[in-house]
C-alpha cells in the first residue's frame, strides 16, 4: 500500500479549510487513483496500483507534489497506511518510508492522530508526549481507561488492523468555485486564480479520460458594486478540439481575460466545463519518438486568434468560380475546412489587389509603375449574371465582363491587367500580380 | 550592388586579403587532427558544417552559394526587395512545393496583398496547408511571428517585416534556433544598411526576361560578388508563353525605340500646332 496524505494551506486566519477546497482537491487527485477519501482535514489517496502508470514512485511524487503546489497543497506525506501518512504530514515528515513505519510514527508528537485529542489531558497527565509514548503504555488498560476509538486509531496507524475508507466519487459534470482572497479589479488578475479552479478540472477531465472543448469561467461581483453592473459575468472559451492540456488552456484564458473588462471587482470565481468529450489517448512508444516539440499549430493559431480576433487568422477555400473576387474565400483557421476544392487548370496571380486598382492611360497604353508591356491575352472571364446581391441602391448582380493580360512592368514585376468589355470608357484596372 | 559597394568603402580591401593567406595556411591546417580540422572553420569558406539542415532552393546556382546548400533551417532568413509582393513566391515557391509535399503547413504573417490560392497552387502549395495571420501593426507581426517560431508547428513561416528594429530581429533568430522549418522575413530594401542578426541576407529583385536576381548580402561565408541570375517563370505561365515572350525586354527596348521616333517627329509639331489653334 503507497498511501499519500494531501494537506492544504492554512488560511492566515487558523480556520479549516471549506469543504470547496477539500472536495477540489479531492476530485483533482482522482486523476491519480479511485482510492481518494476525505479524512478530518485532508485528502488522502492509495496510489500503489497507479505506480508504474506513472512512471515510478520518484516521478509521481515529484509530479503530486509540483502540480498540487497549484492547488495550495502545503504537503503531501507518504506512508504505507492512511493514518500514518496524515500523522506524517501534520508532523511536518514528507517521507514515511525513510525508515520502518513503527519507529517513524513513535517518533511523532502525540497529537498528530485526531482520536488523541479527546484525552490529551489525560495522556499528558500520564507523561505521554509522542506516539511511541502511547503505544508502550500497557495494551488492556489503555483499551479499558479510554475509549476503543484511540487503540483501533493506534492500530490502524501502525497497519496492525484493516482501514476502512469512505471513498470520493467523481462527480458526472464539473463545476468548482473559488472564493478570492480579496477584491479583484481587473481582469487579468482573475487569471492566477482562474489557474487553480484549471488545475482542478484539468484532474477532473483526466479521472473521467475526457477532453473538454468549451469552459465558462463565471465571476460574482462582491457586494460593494453599483447597481448598473449586475451580478457578475462570464466568460466563455472554446477551443478546436477536445483538449485537457493545462497550459494550452490557461493561455487561452489569459488571451481572453487580458481583453475583457469587469464592471465592478469580483469576489467569487465559478469554473464549469460545459462540453466534454471522451478522449482517445495515446499510448507511449518504446522507442524514442521524433516528436517535435512545442505546441502544435492549431494550438498556437487558437491562441493568436483569442489575440487579434478569429476573422484575422484565417485559411482559404476555394470555389467554383472563375471571377477573381468570388474564386476563394476566408474563413477562421479554427473551422473546419472542406476536404473537396476546386482545380484551376489557367495562370492566375499569386496576390491579388482586394479592390481592382484603375490604371492611367497614356498613349492608350496603361501605366504602372511605368508604361507596361502587354505579354499574352486575352484571358476572358465573364459570367455572374446569377450572383444577385442587395445594394444600397436595390437589387444587382455581381456579373463580369472582363478581358484579362498578363503585362510587364518594369518595376511592379509581372501583373494580372484586365479591361472591361462592353464598358462605355476603355478603362484598364490592375487585379493581380504574378509574384 | 555598385551603390553597396560605394558606400562601405571599408571591406573591398580586406576581401581580397583572405586568399592569399588561405593558400599559406594550407600546410598548417593539414597538420591539425583529423575532429580539429572537421571543427574548424575558416571565413574564406562556406560554413556548410554550421548550417547542417536546410531546405534545398530548387535552383543548383542559389544552392551552391548558401552555405549548407539551401534555405536554412534553424534560423531567420531575411529577403529585402525594393518593394514587396513583387517576387516572393517565385523565390521560395520550389522550397514551399518541397515542405507543403512532406505535409506541413505554410503560414504568412502580415502579407502585404492578399494571397490567391488558385495561383498559388500553381507555385505549389495547397490551400488545406495554408493559413494567413492579418496582423497589421508592427507590435502584432513581431508576436504572431514569434509565437509561430517558438511552437516549433509550421512547415515554413513567412513574415513580412517593413519595420522591424535589429534588436527584434536579434530577438527572433534566438527563437529561431527551436525552430525545425525555415523562418523567412521579407523587409524593404532600405533594411540593407541596418545591422541585423540574421546568419542569411538576401537581396532579391526580378528580372525582364523571366529571371530573378538575387543578391547574397550576408552569409557564413566569403563576401558574394555581383548577382546570381536565376531562370523563373510564375507559375502556370510557362503554358502560354511564346518563344517571342520568352524575351520580354527585347519588347520593351523596340516599344522605346519606335516611341523614340514618334516622339522624335510628332510630338512637337502636335504642341505648336495646338498653340497655333489656340
Amino acid at each position: 500500500m503507497y498511501w499519500a496524505a494531501l494537506l492544504l494551506d492554512k488560511p492566515s486566519d487558523a480556520a479549516s479549510p471549506h469543504d470547496d477546497q477539500l472536495h477540489g482537491l479531492a476530485v483533482w487527485a482522482l486523476q491519480w487513483t479511485p482510492r481518494v477519501a476525505v479524512v478530518d482535514e485532508a485528502v488522502v489517496m492509495e496510489v500503489e496500483a497507479s505506480l508504474r502508470l506513472f512512471g515510478g514512485k520518484r516521478r509521481l511524487r515529484e509530479r503530486v507534489r509540483t502540480e498540487g503546489a497549484e492547488l495550495g497543497v502545503a504537503i503531501a506525506a507518504w506512508a504505507p497506511t492512511s493514518l500514518a501518512a496524515l500523522a506524517f504530514a501534520r508532523g511536518g515528515v514528507e517521507d514515511g518510508f525513510a525508515r520502518p513505519l513503527q519507529e517513524g510514527l513513535d517518533r511523532l508528537p502525540m497529537d498528530v492522530l485526531s482520536a488523541v485529542e479527546p484525552h490529551r489531558p489525560t495522556l499528558a497527565r500520564l507523561g505521554c508526549q509522542s506516539l511511541g509514548d502511547i503505544r508502550r503504555l500497557p495494551r488492556d488498560g489503555l483499551s479499558r481507561r479510554f475509549d476503543k476509538e484511540l487503540l483501533g486509531a493506534l492500530d490502524r496507524a501502525y497497519g496492525l488492523k484493516p482501514e476502512v475508507h469512505r471513498w470520493e466519487v467523481l462527480s458526472e459534470s464539473f463545476k468548482a468555485r473559488l472564493e478570492l482572497m480579496s477584491r479583484v479589479e481587473l481582469a487579468p488578475a482573475l487569471a492566477f486564480s482562474a489557474r487553480r479552479l484549471l488545475v482542478q478540472m484539468c484532474g477532473w477531465l483526466a479521472a473521467r479520460h475526457a477532453g473538454v472543448s468549451a469552459f465558462t469561467l463565471h465571476w460574482a461581483h462582491d457586494s460593494m458594486r453599483s447597481k448598473s453592473a449586475g451580478t457578475g459575468g462570464a466568460l466563455t472559451i472554446r477551443t478546436g478540439e477536445y483538449t485537457r492540456n493545462l497550459e494550452h488552456l490557461s493561455r487561452l484564458l489569459n488571451e481572453h481575460l487580458a481583453k475583457t473588462t469587469l464592471l465592478a471587482p469580483a469576489g467569487e470565481l465559478t469554473l464549469v466545463a460545459d462540453d466534454v468529450e471522451p478522449l482517445e489517448e495515446l499510448s507511449d512508444s518504446l522507442l524514442p519518438d521524433t516528436v517535435r516539440q512545442g505546441e502544435t499549430l492549431r494550438e498556437v493559431l487558437e491562441r493568436i486568434s483569442a489575440r487579434l480576433g478569429p476573422e484575422r487568422v484565417v485559411r482559404p477555400v476555394m470555389t467554383e468560380d472563375h471571377r477573381i473576387e468570388w474564386a476563394q474565400f476566408w474563413q477562421p483557421a479554427t473551422e473546419k475546412q472542406p476536404r473537396e476544392t476546386s482545380t484551376v487548370d489557367t495562370p492566375q496571380p499569386t496576390w491579388v489587389l482586394p479592390e481592382p486598382l484603375r490604371l492611367a492611360v497614356k498613349n492608350h497604353r496603361p501605366m504602372y509603375q511605368g508604361t507596361l508591356q502587354m505579354l499574352a491575352g486575352p484571358h476572358r472571364v465573364e459570367g455572374g449574371w446569377w450572383h444577385r446581391v442587395e445594394d444600397e441602391g436595390g437589387e444587382a448582380t455581381r456579373r463580369v465582363q472582363r478581358d484579362y493580360w498578363v503585362a510587364l512592368s518594369e518595376h511592379a514585376g509581372v501583373l494580372w491587367v484586365f479591361q472591361e468589355r462592353l464598358a462605355d470608357d476603355i478603362a484598364w484596372y490592375l487585379h493581380g500580380i504574378f509574384a | 550592388m555598385q551603390a553597396t559597394l560605394a558606400l562601405w568603402p571599408e571591406p573591398p580591401p580586406p576581401s581580397p586579403q583572405p586568399t592569399p593567406p588561405q593558400a599559406e595556411e594550407g600546410a598548417p591546417a593539414s597538420g591539425l587532427p583529423a575532429h580539429v580540422e572537421a571543427a574548424v572553420w575558416r571565413g574564406t569558406e562556406l560554413g556548410a558544417a554550421a548550417v547542417k539542415e536546410v531546405v534545398p532552393t530548387g535552383w543548383a546556382a542559389l544552392d551552391e552559394q548558401l552555405p549548407g546548400g539551401g534555405w536554412p533551417c534553424r534560423s531567420v532568413t531575411e529577403v529585402l526587395q525594393p518593394q514587396p509582393s513583387v517576387c516572393e513566391w517565385r523565390l521560395l515557391g520550389p522550397a514551399l512545393r518541397r515542405q507543403v509535399a512532406a505535409g506541413q503547413t505554410i503560414v504568412v504573417v502580415g502579407p502585404p496583398k492578399r494571397p490567391h490560392l488558385p495561383g498559388l497552387r500553381n507555385a505549389g502549395l495547397d490551400d488545406h496547408q495554408f493559413v494567413w495571420v492579418q496582423a497589421d501593426t508592427p507590435a502584432e507581426r513581431l508576436w504572431a511571428t514569434e509565437q509561430l517560431i517558438k511552437s516549433n508547428a509550421c512547415g515554413a513561416l513567412l513574415s513580412w517585416l517593413p519595420q522591424a528594429r535589429p534588436e527584434q530581429i536579434r530577438r527572433l533568430q534566438v527563437c529561431a534556433a527551436g525552430c525545425e522549418g525555415p523562418v523567412v522575413l521579407f523587409r524593404p530594401e532600405t533594411a540593407l544598411h541596418e545591422a541585423s542578426a540574421a546568419p542569411l541576407r538576401i537581396v532579391a529583385t526580378f528580372g525582364l526576361d523571366w529571371e530573378l536576381r538575387v543578391h547574397i548580402l550576408k552569409r557564413k561565408g566569403p563576401r558574394h560578388e555581383g548577382e546570381l541570375h536565376l531562370p523563373s517563370i510564375p507559375g502556370g505561365l510557362d503554358a502560354v508563353l511564346t518563344p517571342r515572350l520568352m524575351a520580354p525586354s527585347r519588347l520593351i527596348a523596340n516599344r522605346e525605340r519606335e516611341r523614340a521616333d514618334v516622339l522624335g517627329s510628332a510630338t512637337p509639331r502636335q504642341a505648336v500646332r495646338r498653340r497655333v489653334s489656340a
